[in-house]
């Protein structure tokens, strides 16, 4: 990194925190803290649960699951629309109209108390689990890249995100996203441009997307359907619709920006601009990630994309061999590659498939060798290598902020339901002022157990990501299915559908330790238990159905 | 500062009523889809 980067690198980190905090002023009643006065614009309330999902792993992992899966994982935001329009006609009106803060404190509206403390808990487990990761991951991979220790790195992002959302609250972490999400998709193009205009003069961009889909880059669609698999288009249309309503339906962290809405139609505004916009925008990312690929075909990559493993490499006795049959694997792709620009015949189709799997088996010895899986830094490589100067300090800073956006939505939603559903309850009588304080205390605890959370576990947790990843499938079922009931099934009552959760957290359980159906469907099995579970209780025991019924949409 | 006990609720801005709006998200959804079928299809090895 150069001075040009590292200056371009804090301008924006200076101005989104100091753009947050101006924007965050006057939050100094419960209301305006936590829901904003309810004056949010759609786009604004849009754009920001953009920016929550937008994560710095979006950048990091994403555009690597392009450049070595492919673009399939796209069918897994296939289910977004039909949620965001379920919830938009549902979920909207309900939460408005029962005027609530948090989606759990609807709950002890319809049924009661324990109902409310038992969603109440699933939340802070499992979102505290998330804000937790959510600091540490792209702390681990940032801290590699710009040559900071890992714990400095997640103290710096960790310490800003609460600096502007204990003074701005809601407000701060939400236009703060509306800045964040125009550089993030300026960036994105930027750096799909330069991997097509840095190809070589004679691959043209439809040379590139020729030569990506005969790589089997291109797999957008998969309409075969498996249980096992992870994307296709069912478990995309199915699986992932009950996901995305669990997500956006039940989880505080999304409420909440939809709850700041000035009007029911502003908020469904909001959910259904992500609708609209969502998957072209991980298409895009995922075919940067494939361009990316492509572009490593003409541009000879590193042994393994991690910086202090490639150093630790050059050391070793082994390197030099490595590296000569990594130049005569990447000689051999790329002539087929050009032989599939000019004609694209199965030949060509057959050297270049096996010129790949070698290319592949030498880079899982260099990646064994090494101790270090490499596929986070994909992306991060090719831009501090890559791009022009300054480019590269405003793009790392953009992945350093995504990350911090996502933390202030959560830390603030995790602060919002500590203090809404249990200090408010433990202390009724709390007055406006007493609650704003406890909120701002709410918001640096959680921050500060985000940044000790990372500092400890943060190093050499690669597959505990993906296990916290799924952790939330384990629990967004149940809670859609409690939320369901809520809303429609009005003859339901709290000690049925508190069972039901329950029974519906053992059965994804049971499912997931006797089957090895994907993920996505865990979502599915809660739901579904918990609807059917709640339901024969009530029948069968007879229970009485306490609590309001259902408000009508 | 709109009173947050005084909700209101509005027409969309396009189309005019929300399920009109509903249904062309999901004629939109199924569009994308059919797109995305025919570029896999299209640039398949």
């Amino acid at each position: 990194m150069t001075a040009i980067d590292w200056a371009v690198l804090f301008a924006w980190l200076i101005f989104l925190v100091s753009y947050g905090l101006w924007r965050g002023r006057g939050s100094d009643t419960a209301n305006q803290f936590l829901l904003a006065g309810k004056t949010m614009p759609w786009y604004a309330m849009g754009l920001s649960i953009m920016a929550t999902q937008a994560t710095a792993i979006t950048f990091i992992s994403t555009t690597a699951q392009g450049y070595s899966d492919g673009m399939r994982f796209v069918q897994f935001y296939f289910g977004l629309p039909i949620a965001m329009v379920i919830l938009s006609a549902t979920a909207v009106p309900i939460f408005h109209r029962a005027k609530v803060y948090t989606a759990y404190e609807y709950l002890e509206q319809r049924f009661d108390s324990k109902t409310r403390s038992l969603v109440t808990a699933i939340f802070l487990i499992e979102r505290g689990l998330g804000a937790g990761v959510a600091l540490a991951a792209p702390a681990i991979a940032l801290s590699v890249i710009l040559g900071w220790p890992f714990r400095l790195t997640a103290v710096v992002m960790g310490t800003l995100v609460i600096l502007y959302t204990t003074t701005g609250g809601i407000k701060a972490v939400t236009w703060a996203d509306v800045q964040q999400m125009a550089v993030i998709t300026a960036s994105l193009l930027l750096a799909a441009i330069i991997a097509v205009n840095m190809l070589p003069s004679d691959i043209s961009f439809l040379d590139a997307v020729r030569i990506a889909g005969a790589a089997g880059k291109l797999n957008v669609v998969e309409t075969q359907f498996n249980w096992n698999d992870r994307y296709n288009l069912w478990s995309g249309l199915i699986g992932a619709s009950f996901l995305f309503l669990a997500y956006f339906g039940t989880d505080q962290s999304q409420v909440q920006r939809y709850l700041t809405g000035r009007s029911i139609g502003q908020s469904r505004l909001s959910l259904l601009f992500n609708a609209v916009a969502k998957v072209p925008m991980q298409f895009g990312i995922l075919f940067i990630g494939a361009m990316v690929f492509v572009f490593f075909i003409f541009i000879r990559p590193p042994l393994t994309f991690h910086p202090r493993a490639e150093k630790q490499l050059e050391s070793r006795a082994e390197y030099s061999q490595l590296q000569s049959r990594y130049n005569e694997a990447f000689e051999r792709r790329q002539s087929a590659a050009r032989a599939i620009k000019s004609g694209h015949d199965a030949a060509s189709l057959a050297e270049f498939r096996s010129s790949q799997k070698q290319l592949d088996s030498v880079h899982a010895d260099a990646v064994k060798l090494s101790g270090e899986p490499d596929t986070n830094y994909i992306f991060l490589s090719f831009v501090t290598r890559y791009l022009p100067r300054g480019v590269i300090g405003l793009v790392l800073g953009v992945i350093f902020t995504a990350a911090m956006s996502a933390i202030s939505g959560e830390i603030n939603s995790l602060a919002t339901v500590t203090v809404i559903d249990i200090y408010r309850r433990l202390k009724p009588g709390a007055t406006d002022r007493q609650t704003v304080f406890a909120s701002r205390l709410g918001t640096v605890f959680w921050g500060a157990y985000a940044i000790a959370f990372s500092a400890l576990f943060g190093q050499g947790f690669g597959t505990l990501i993906e296990a916290v990843n799924q952790v939330g499938s384990f629990f967004y079922g149940p809670m859609l299915g409690v939320f369901f009931i809520a809303f429609f099934v009005k003859r339901v009552g709290g000690t049925a559908v508190f069972v039901g959760a329950i029974a519906g957290e053992l059965a994804i359980i049971a499912v997931s330790r006797t089957t090895h159906i994907a993920y996505l469907w865990y979502n599915v099995v809660g739901a579904v238990a918990v609807i059917a579970i709640a339901t024969a209780i009530q029948r069968g025991a007879g229970f009485s159905p306490r609590g309001a019924s259902a408000p009508q949409p | 500062m709109t009173d947050p006990h005084n909700i209101p609720d509005e027409p969309p801005p396009l189309l005019r009523t929300w399920p009109q709006v509903y249904v062309s998200i999901l004629v939109y959804l199924a569009g994308v889809i059919t797109l995305f079928y025919v570029f896999t299809k299209a640039f398949a090895p």
